[in-house]
């Protein structure tokens, strides 16, 4: 031990990385955390939180010249929202090798907590089909764990994040630890009522969210104030962030040093002994490297960056990363297609006396429901779509000008509901994140190029989930229906996955059941590259149970002298 | 966010600004200025700032709550101009402007700006068919610069910073306007 600065290295705070971070602590250990981006501490540090429109830059659009210019990807994923936009990475300055990548919109953070501050909060589980899907039906390698073993690490993240929910029973979403669901609105009612009644078995559901209903006066944290303006931060700590949940955690313990400004460039291995030895780092402001030194390391950086520092890792003389013996390294990119959308219009004069109070943070949620119980015969595709919506009413709609239609924009136009479909994209071999060794970034690392596409399988799902949409939606007696189909860019749903999956077989995959590196036993590869498929719903609440659940193994191991 | 938010907040601006977001337009920022609040140069001519704060009080007037002049409408499309528009979309609107002084001109042999009020709504009727283009951007930049200023979302619209909680089934009959976000 003498040799190590640190008994952990957690590489990245996003919303794994603070897991890693929390639990490593807890168990005694010193846990060195660091992010490549700038600091940002719970509340002082949440600059556009709570101000109207009219005290955010250029009224909250940033200027499309300076989007295009610094957030060519990101502008995408929210950064052209001049509430959030320092939230996000500076494309120009931190870029992927744009030029020989194929269309991918890479939409990252640039701070510690990471997405955790910006993510979309919705808080779903895996089921038996998403992890039995890739032995099913041949497409990746074979998840090598089931249902039955992450359900208690969901159980154990959910109780200390808080998610609000309603218990359904349904199989292919399972139920957790909830705190009460976040209302429904009147118009979502009628359409749930209607829809559940025309199509047996369909279900509309209050989304599981990451926003509590609940206070956890244990962890200083205030429930849920419905101001909708979590991607700005939020001081009542209402919903999961680092930043108000897992970082207070860790630093509680005093086992913590967290360093902010860190660009990890690679981990040192040691061949001899098959460990990472060192993980060196590069200040962002000073451009001094530094080599940090523990026990074990947790890599966390997020799933394309893990990729990108592992492909980074290589030893002298050799054009191969340490981690990649499988050859699989960098392969598998998934992420989920989602820019399909339906809606329609909720006819029944009933609601029309009607509006909502209050900006909730969630919408509603239609599980998966193809290919549910095998293959359904009508369907061309393999796998399934969930749809995540809300219904509501904007204002009424300007006629005219003058003192009729400022008088007429005091009312409201019609109850509409709208939802996008989010699809289950096929692990592919061939969609790969590599490097570029000619194009260096500004602290010396390669530049990332992406090669991914959807394919046949996708486009045919998101084309059911259309027809299938709009029919919803006639069934249930809507009028004014319609869909929608845009280009589907991978990258787009922020829901990027794969690079260093898991499998059992160390020729096939990269890390082991553990999230443990086949090649390196002190690794641990903790975030959204590990997964072997997408399931088709949100990803986060996976990746903190299986950092959770990494961490305890990790402890263990190192106890009984393992690692 | 969720993905509602932001599909939701692309389709909510391209429909204020005329359908489509405009291109890009470089801003020249003054040093000492935070951006994005007043203009970093000046956009327009005293005739041109008399005209549109005519034309936006026009279209949003003071009724019992204060119009766009008082809620600062004419300084946000100067600042728009100035800073985020694309160059093609800035001439155009200029180029709008001058059409409507110009027929003021013809039928008045005035300005636009010291017309009378029904005069004025007279020719922004007429616009909607000889400038109809025109009309529809700059009612579109009048209505996102009233409904985004604090007069707007505090006098015209109801503001609730802290709701505290949902309540999906509210009566409108309750407060009779649009709770602004």
């Amino acid at each position: 031990m003498a040799d190590y600065d640190f008994d952990a290295i957690v590489i990245g705070s996003g919303i794994s990385g603070g897991w890693a971070a929390k639990e490593l602590c807890e168990k005694g250990m010193k846990v060195l955390m660091l992010d490549r981006g700038r600091m940002v501490e719970h509340r002082k540090d949440y600059i556009t939180e709570g101000k109207g429109p009219w005290q955010l830059a250029y009224r909250g659009n940033l200027p499309p010249a300076e989007a295009d210019r610094d957030y060519i990807m990101a502008k995408w994923g929210g950064a052209n929202l001049t509430a959030q936009t320092h939230f996000y990475n500076n494309d120009r300055l931190n870029p992927i090798d744009f030029e020989n990548s194929k269309p991918f919109r890479w939409v990252r953070p640039n701070q510690v907590g990471g997405k955790s501050l910006i993510w979309g909060r919705v808080a779903l589980r895996w089921s038996h089909i998403d992890f039995e899907a890739n032995k099913r039906d041949g497409h990746g390698s074979p998840w090598p764990i089931d249902y039955d073993e992450i359900a208690p690490w969901y159980s154990y993240v959910e109780s200390f994040a808080g998610i609000a929910g309603s218990k359904e029973g349904l199989p292919q979403l399972p139920d957790g630890e909830f705190q009460p669901p976040h209302p429904m609105n009147v118009a979502e009612l009628w359409v749930k009522e209607r829809l559940e009644k025309a199509i047996p078995g369909r279900k509309l559901i209050s989304c599981r969210t990451a926003n509590m209903t609940e206070d956890k006066p244990e962890q200083g944290r205030t429930r849920c104030q419905e101001r909708n303006m979590c991607a700005r931060g939020c001081s009542f700590g209402a919903y999961f962030s680092t930043q108000a949940v897992t970082l207070p955690a860790a630093r509680k313990t005093g086992n913590l040093t967290l360093l902010s400004d860190q660009v990890v460039t690679n981990l040192e291995y040691d061949p001899k002994t098959k460990r990472v030895t060192g993980v060196r780092v590069v200040d962002a402001n000073t451009k001094l490297a530094h080599v940090h030194r523990s026990r074990i390391v947790f890599l966390c950086a997020s799933a394309m960056a893990s990729t990108q520092i592992l492909l980074n890792s290589r030893l002298p003389g050799s054009e191969r990363s340490f981690a990649d013996s499988s050859g699989m390294l960098g392969h598998y990119i998934m992420d989920h297609a989602f820019r399909t959308g339906f809606w329609g219009t909720v006819p029944d004069p009933a609601l029309e006396p009607f509006i909502t109070y209050g900006r909730r943070p969630n919408g509603v949620y239609i599980p998966r429901f193809r290919n549910l119980n095998g293959q359904d015969a009508d369907a061309d595709f393999v796998r399934g779509y969930g749809m995540q919506g809300a219904a509501g009413r904007g204002p009424a709609g300007a006629r005219g000008f003058g003192a009729a239609m400022k008088e007429a924009m005091r009312g409201y136009g019609p109850w509409t509901i709208r939802f996008t479909a989010f699809a289950e994209c096929l692990p592919y071999k061939d969609n790969t994140l590599s490097l570029n060794p000619k194009k260096l970034d500004r602290f010396g690392v390669p530049l990332a190029v992406f090669n991914v596409s959807f394919r046949d399988n996708e486009m045919k799902m998101m084309r059911d989930a259309a027809l299938q949409g709009e029919a919803m939606m006639r069934a249930a007696g809507l009028t004014d229906v319609g869909s929608s189909n845009e280009e589907h860019v991978p990258g787009d749903a922020i829901h990027e996955m794969g690079g260093a999956c898991m499998g059992e077989d160390p020729r096939t995959s990269v890390v082991n059941r553990w999230s443990q590196a086949h090649d390196a036993a002190n690794l641990f590869v903790t975030d959204g590259s590990q997964m072997a498929s997408t399931a088709c719903v949100n990803p986060s609440m996976t990746f903190m149970a299986l950092t959770a659940r990494a961490a305890d193994y990790a402890i263990k191991q190192a106890k009984a002298g393992a690692t | 966010m969720t993905v509602v938010d932001r599909r939701g907040l692309l389709a909510g601006t391209a429909m204020l600004l005329g359908g489509e977001i405009v291109a890009p337009l470089s801003r020249a920022l003054a040093a000492d200025t935070v951006p994005g609040f007043t203009a970093s140069q000046a956009q327009f001519t005293p005739d041109q700032r008399a005209l549109v704060t005519a034309i936006s009080e026009r279209i949003i007037p003071a009724t019992d709550t204060p119009g766009a002049t008082a809620a600062g409408v004419p300084g946000f499309i100067e600042m728009m101009l100035a800073d985020w528009y694309a160059p093609q979309d800035r001439d155009d609107f200029l180029n709008g402007m001058g059409v409507i002084d110009g027929y003021s001109w013809t039928q008045h042999e005035k300005p636009f700006a010291v017309l009378t009020p029904e005069q004025q709504d007279a020719i922004l009727t007429q616009a909607t068919h000889f400038a109809g283009d025109f009309f529809n951007h700059c009612r579109q930049l009048t209505i996102l610069g009233y409904y985004t200023s604090e007069i707007g979302c505090k006098q015209e619209r109801v503001y609730v910073p802290v709701p505290g909680h949902y309540d999906g089934k509210y009566p409108y009959a309750q407060v009779r306007r649009v709770f602004s976000s």
